[in-house]
């Protein structure tokens, strides 16, 4: 009985809310644009502009804004927060969705129209109102396209809504007091860039936790909210009776306070995702878990569901130190380890196409032929020497050596793959599919080709743990046959910890190094910068790198690095040098991605 | 008097004639496009020398360079490579993206440039001193990775290095003009469409738009063809293979050639 009565409720509820949205909302449903789908092309379009490349593009939360407002749009609490983009340091903030034209082209456009104004505005300096119509000017004087389309959507948008005719007065130039306008209550542009939303900083003095980031923190594997959120603080500290009344714009509302301890709770709550998208603010409690009841401890799990046989007892090597500019000598301890009982594996469906693909194209790639001429016998005769021999004059001094031969020759070069597979690889790319998945697929991919190519390769995976425990993984070792044996034991490598890369680099060194070949390519896979939970992080971890790498180039090597870090801009030009890296926006690129970087270096 | 249009675009014009006239061989670098060849040529003929140019690639053997024997009716006789020329009637030999060659091809050069400026050639046994008017000139996109390939440091620290790279805005538009026809307002869109697609790096696409590129496009609109088409086609469409880049790029030049 109750429960048909709640029903009842909510199906009224509904059909309420379905009216008044009617009512209010000005949009063309059918041609809805959304940011997600868009996002790419308009970071590239972003970075074509000149925006800077650091910058992020996020979804806004949306904001509230004291407009006058119709009958209807106040008893359905519409019409006082809008989406609106705004940009500060960090990120470029632009609504989830667009449906205000009646095209999609034009609503796709406006995205356009916003990064583009994104460019051209400074975020905390001048008026709202110059800012944006100097940015507007500019673009529109630059870019005819630009100039159609903002004609003609202003004045649909202006003509949609009268309360937009401040603009339409001061694009005039009629006599309209410009603070006015800049005192952010006016009726929202759609077509500008807002300031940012929250530049109180009101959260700035939260107590961080009393141990230190660690960098490669474990992203989250769930579904985040992705919009900017205002959060306010509030001092949960003080033991109040729990009841809290506040009186937002049109209804007075009780809420219970709980102590819910987020920060500890890591299970996923899609309701709380619901839910918090459609809060105005987020208010974050200062309470943390009782720390001091906390156990501090590296929990030594068993990584490996196969066993793990080490090779050796684990050996020392050097890292350097920038601040003495010296090395630490025997500091960091190797543990060479390799899988046993593994499973054979033949070549996964999912790649299938894939490896075709790629064997095509390098079928079209002629591997090297080398000719061999000046020979006593072979396949044809050689004119050039023939010739040369009629114009000696000293014939019987003459080799004649009047042959040539073509053979083969297997490229002159091995390859040594470094894959990082720190705990940051654990990191979900979608919900089913995570980094290190994607490492497996390219390095299964990646060694089908090489053995087409019959280049040499091994390899090798690493991850690291303070220097004193540093895992080498073998994976394939040069003198080793590529089999469904090396395919079996890709697919069992597990994410270790962290990333010493220069302990990693240097090991591969040494073996990369006594091959024969006269190329010698040591192939970095990675997701990050170095880092680990010593010393080992920021500039100590980057200066270790790089001196691990000028010591690879001084032994005949070419390191290269692959990574899938777009922050890597920062750090790798200064590690590798401006044509020793390559950076993949997209994961799951990988695999197709790294075989054609290979091809590309030993063309 | 030079005939070949070439726009200097800092003291390269004055520091090449100062490496001919010191007998330094030099060596070029820059991305494609951004007018090395155009360069040599227009020296060539300011200091009235003639241009050798032999583009390099991996089959290039050093006979190709110095001259193989030849047969004709009366028998034998040798024939001089473009190196072997250039080194006995002076001229300047230039040698187009040398780092395809294969590195024991470029070897040969080694003598001449340095102070020996000497050519063995084992197949006559002959020595030949380089001519007063001799000039060593090699040029090679640093853009292109390659791990077979490169520049062997000994082969690269014997010349004095020129780096190239696009034309500042105002003179790339002069060249445009100049080498098209077109009028200025659509060099000025050419020239910004370039700009705006060079801040993308190689992460995005795989070598920036050329000053080359832009030309072509400049004579293309100049022969009557839609500005638009004429851009997707000529500097587009070769940029990336990439959908989210080309929708890009099409939005870019759709932006400055709205009809």
């Amino acid at each position: 009985m109750l429960l048909s009565i709640l029903e009842f409720e909510e199906t009224i509820g509904k059909f309420w809310n379905k009216f008044l949205d009617k009512k209010t909302s000005k949009s063309h449903e059918s041609e809805r644009v959304f940011f997600e789908d868009k996002s790419k092309a308009l970071k590239v379009f972003y970075h074509l502009l000149g925006g800077q490349r650091a910058k992020e593009l996020q979804v806004t939360d949306k904001r509230h804004i004291d407009t006058s407002r119709s009958l209807y749009e106040k008893i359905s609490n519409a019409g006082n927060s809008f989406f609106l983009a705004s940009q500060d340091e960090k990120a470029l903030y632009l609504p989830a969705s667009f449906a205000y034209f009646a095209t999609k082209e034009l609503n796709e456009m406006l995205y356009f129209w916003l990064v583009a104004m994104a460019t051209k505005t400074d975020y905390y300096r001048g008026t709202l109102f110059y800012k944006n119509n100097n940015a507007a000017q500019e673009l529109i004087n630059r870019y005819p396209g630009f100039r159609v389309f903002y004609e003609s959507a202003s004045a649909y948008l202006l003509e949609q809504n009268e309360k937009l005719s401040y603009i339409k007065s001061f694009n005039e130039e009629a006599l309209v007091d410009a603070q006015s306008i800049d005192s952010l209550n006016a009726y929202p542009f759609v077509m500008w860039i807002y300031p940012p939303k929250d530049s109180k900083s009101k959260y700035s003095d939260f107590d961080d936790e009393d141990e230190p980031v660690r960098g490669d923190e474990k992203p989250e594997l769930t579904e985040t909210l992705k919009m900017k959120k205002q959060s306010q603080k509030m001092d949960d500290d003080k033991e109040t009776d729990g009841l809290v009344a506040f009186l937002p714009e049109s209804m007075m509302s009780i809420m219970d306070k709980v102590n819910v301890d987020r920060s500890e709770d890591d299970s996923f709550d899609e309701d709380a995702l619901y839910n918090a998208e459609d809060l105005d603010e987020i208010t974050l409690g200062n309470k943390k878990a009782n720390l001091s009841a906390r156990l501090k401890m590296d929990l030594d799990l068993a990584v490996h569901s196969q066993e793990e046989y080490p090779v050796g007892d684990g050996h020392f090597i050097d890292e350097y130190n920038y601040k003495t500019d010296s090395y630490l000598k025997n500091y960091v301890c190797i543990n060479t380890h390799i899988i046993t009982n593994i499973e054979e594996l033949k070549l996964p469906l999912r790649l299938k196409k894939m490896v075709k693909k790629i064997e095509r194209e390098l079928d079209l790639m002629e591997l090297e032929r080398v000719k061999n001429s000046r020979l006593p016998y072979g396949d044809e005769i050689n004119l050039d020497t023939w010739i040369d021999y009629k114009g000696h004059l000293n014939k019987s001094g003459h080799h004649q050596n009047f042959y040539e031969s073509y053979e083969r020759k297997s490229r002159d070069i091995s390859t040594l793959i470094l894959a990082d597979v720190s705990l940051s690889t654990e990191a979900g790319i979608t919900q089913e599919i995570r980094v290190i998945d994607m490492i497996k697929d390219a390095l299964i991919v990646f060694s089908e080709a090489l053995e087409k190519l019959q280049d040499k390769f091994a390899i090798y995976t690493f991850s690291s743990l303070k220097n004193t425990n540093v895992r080498y993984e073998i994976v394939k070792n040069f003198n080793e046959k590529y089999s469904d044996f090396t395919r079996g034991r890709i697919d069992a490598i597990k994410p270790g910890y962290y990333t010493r890369m220069g302990a990693g680099i240097r090991e591969s060194t040494k073996i990369l190094a006594k091959q024969k070949t006269q190329n010698k390519l040591l192939l970095i896979i990675s997701d990050g910068k170095p880092n680990d939970v010593d010393r080992y992080d920021g500039r100590y971890g980057i200066e270790d790198t790089k001196k691990a790498i000028i010591e690879a180039k001084k032994m005949g090597l070419t390191p290269f690095c692959i990574t899938i870090d777009l922050e890597a801009k920062e750090y790798l030009p200064y590690l590798f040098g401006r044509n020793g890296y390559a950076v993949i926006r997209e994961p799951k690129k990988l695999p197709t991605i790294v075989p054609e970087i290979y091809m590309n270096l030993t063309k | 008097m030079s005939n070949t249009y070439y726009l200097s675009q800092s003291n390269e014009v004055e520091l090449f004639q100062a490496a001919a006239s010191m007998n330094l061989p030099v060596l070029i670098k820059g991305p494609t496009g951004c007018g090395k060849t155009r360069f040599i040529e227009s020296m060539g003929e300011k200091l009235d020398r003639k241009v050798y140019t032999v583009v390099c690639h991996d089959d290039l053997s050093a006979a190709d360079l110095i001259g193989r024997h030849l047969i004709n009716e009366h028998g034998t006789f040798w024939q001089d490579g473009p190196l072997t020329k250039a080194v006995r009637e002076g001229g300047i030999c230039y040698l187009d993206e040398i780092i395809e060659a294969r590195k024991d091809t470029t070897v040969v050069l080694h003598s001449l440039a340095d102070y020996r400026r000497v050519l063995p050639i084992d197949r006559t046994g002959e020595l030949i001193e380089a001519h007063p008017d001799f000039m060593l000139v090699v040029s090679y996109n640093p853009g292109y990775q390659n791990v077979l390939k490169g520049m062997k440091p000994s082969t690269k620290q014997r010349f004095i290095s020129l780096s190239f790279d696009y034309p500042k805005p105002e003179i790339e538009k002069e060249i445009i003009i100049k080498e098209s026809g077109v009028n200025a307002e659509v060099a000025q869109k050419l020239v910004n469409i370039a700009g705006e697609i060079r801040q993308l790096t190689d992460s995005d696409i795989e070598e920036a738009v050329s000053t080359r590129l832009l030309v072509y496009s400049a004579k293309l609109i100049v022969n009557g063809f839609d500005p638009y088409q004429a851009c997707m086609h000529s500097i587009v469409e070769s940029l990336s293979d990439e959908d989210e880049v080309l929708e890009v790029l099409r939005k870019l030049i759709g932006l400055h050639f709205s009809s």
